[in-house]
């Protein structure tokens, strides 16, 4: 849609022909960048439809619609529409009880479907001791909508998700993480809103981990620690209430995706042979950091044996095709890798060396383009090659972390390009210590029986 | 038990509005008119166009009809290095018809 409007700023008129179900979000991205009268034609053409015989429909459906898009005279909103107010809600936006609240804020959309925590002045004002900027301090504009994202709605929607203050700086880094995201395909504005349903994946680093119980181990991904299931759903709810990506108009995923209620991992540091994500990207040990994917899948699966070519060749024959990837590992696991020699870029290397995949694979999921991204320079493979599916071995991230077991975690999927903006250093509040102190038994105690 | 009452501050952002502006004069008419195809990469895109070209040639013998692709998802042609390309093509065509093929 940004294209059609180049069109029209270069003076052409123009008709964009979509599918009924992108009308939405066609009208959204046009008016996201001023032009909310672009001619929009809906039309039954299958999205990335093959079949002539529906395209021939669809196309024979619209065909009148087209021939007036270019032709039939501009309306007067079409040639000049009424400027836009000023986005200002109200601070204080409503008043009753928990339930009421709750289906105020859900048939607004600001919600993931699940119950909130009510954003009270008090609850609002505890967030905010989690840092030391103002509550006005403005971070940037979160696409699609270019909302404001200052500290205070950033620690509104927190307090929604359930978070501890101690999670602020970590929402803080999160959302500048958002805010810097590579621009064009490999980054948020893609992955946030695209078809495929790419989840945003949040890995913690550095001491912070162990101050707000963030969990590297038993069950990691599941449900039951505050830190991992707030963290992640805070940031859903603020690409959702900041960001303004609305499900079916900007957020325009297919299936959709679980991941996007949260998807949160601490690293396990202590328990690793390797230098932690964030050291390899140049942070220092004692940072504390969170970086950013976009997986759209997440698979487990064994080794074939608890040595290092039993731990590769099962995950070679398990990776799934992506973009980008993260690669779990227990500690015992790394360890076993580790003793044979390899370091987290040993595996890289073999694994993107050893996933070979024939060329008529690539070609069919049509992703080939001109030339595949895993095809050896020289000539263009034939289709019974193979060819690596991974081209560059800096796609893929290692980590350690998980409880006691055997499974080997995937999660693949988006992600930024190597060397492009994923991941962020968490800043501290000066009272950091006191709040840590005050938070740290926040941590849920089983029941024996 | 009585109900507690909230009173609740709001989620969503404030935002500034972006400047509307209007769209251009179209064509009277496309017979004789040059038209241009413009698409992304999704599959259905190229064939839409296809159709499209034939069904108006069909009824406007006289127009003429030039393609431009857009071969890079999700980066606008404009931010590209191809744009002087894009702003050559598009100066030779009177009015564009689009396939995204979503």
């Amino acid at each position: 849609m940004y294209d059609a409007v180049s069109i029209e700023d270069r003076k052409k008129p123009i008709a964009v022909l979509v599918n009924k179900g992108f009308a939405n979000d066609a009208e959204s991205a046009s008016r996201g960048k001023g032009m909310p009268v672009l001619r929009v034609i809906p039309t039954s053409v299958p999205c990335e439809g093959s079949i002539m015989e529906d395209i021939e429909d669809g196309v024979d459906g619209a065909l009148d619609a087209i021939i007036a898009a270019l032709t039939k005279p501009l309306t007067a909103e079409e040639k000049s529409p009424k400027p836009k107010e000023a986005e200002k809600p109200a601070r204080i936006i409503f008043k009753g009880s928990l339930e009421e609240v709750n289906r105020f804020f859900y048939q607004r959309g600001w919600t993931d479907g699940l119950p909130i925590i009510p954003p009270t002045e008090e609850a609002v004002a505890e967030m905010l001791t989690g840092i030391d900027l103002p509550p006005d301090h403005l971070l940037g504009k979160l696409q699609s909508r270019l909302g404001k994202a200052t500290i205070e709605k950033i620690a509104i929607n927190a307090v929604m998700a359930g978070a501890l203050p101690t999670y602020l700086p970590v929402l803080i880094a999160g959302t500048i993480d958002l805010l810097e995201s590579e621009p064009g395909f490999m980054g948020y504005t893609t992955f946030g809103f695209s078809t495929g349903s790419w989840a945003p994946f949040w890995i913690i680093n550095g001491p912070i981990r162990n101050q707000i119980n963030a969990n590297n181990s038993s069950g990691a991904f599941s449900p039951g620690n505050i830190a991992n299931a707030a963290i992640g759903r805070a940031m859903g709810l603020i690409i959702k209430n900041i960001g303004g990506v609305r499900k079916g108009i900007e957020d325009m995923g297919v299936m959709g995706n679980p991941m996007k209620y949260s998807m949160v991992i601490a690293e396990n540091e202590e328990d690793s042979p390797w230098e932690p994500l964030h050291v390899e990207h140049g942070f220092k040990k004692e940072d504390s950091t969170i970086s950013l994917a976009f997986p759209q899948t997440y698979l487990q699966h064994w080794p074939y044996s608890a040595d290092a070519q039993g731990i590769l060749r099962s995950v070679v024959d398990n990776i799934p095709r992506g973009m980008r990837y993260t690669l779990v590992f227990t500690p015992p696991h790394a360890k076993n890798l580790a003793r044979e020699g390899f370091t987290k870029e040993k595996v890289k290397k073999y694994i993107a060396d050893n996933k070979l995949v024939p060329m008529s694979r690539v070609m069919a999921a049509g992703m080939g383009g001109p030339r595949p991204p895993g095809a050896p320079p020289g000539p263009m493979p034939k289709e019974g090659d193979k060819i690596p599916l991974i081209r560059d071995p800096g796609l893929i991230r290692v980590i350690v972390g998980g409880g006691p077991g055997a499974f080997i975690a995937h999660i693949v999927g988006g992600g930024a390009t190597p060397g492009r903006k994923e991941i962020q250093k968490i800043e501290l509040p000066k009272n950091w210590d006191k709040l840590v102190a005050k938070y740290k038994n926040v941590v849920p105690t089983h029941a024996k029986y | 038990m009585a109900d507690n009452i909230y009173e609740v501050l709001g989620p969503w952002a404030e935002a500034d509005p972006v400047p509307s502006r209007g769209i251009n004069t179209r064509v009277t008419a496309l017979a004789g008119k040059k038209i241009g195809l413009y698409r992304n990469g999704k599959r259905a895109a190229e064939p839409t166009l296809k159709v499209v070209e034939d069904r108006l040639k069909k009824r406007y013998p006289t127009a003429t009809f030039t393609s431009f692709f857009n071969m890079r998802a999700n980066e606008a042609i404009v931010e590209q290095d191809v744009k002087g390309q894009f702003e050559d093509w598009l100066k030779g065509v009177d009015a564009v018809i689009a396939a995204y093929g979503d």
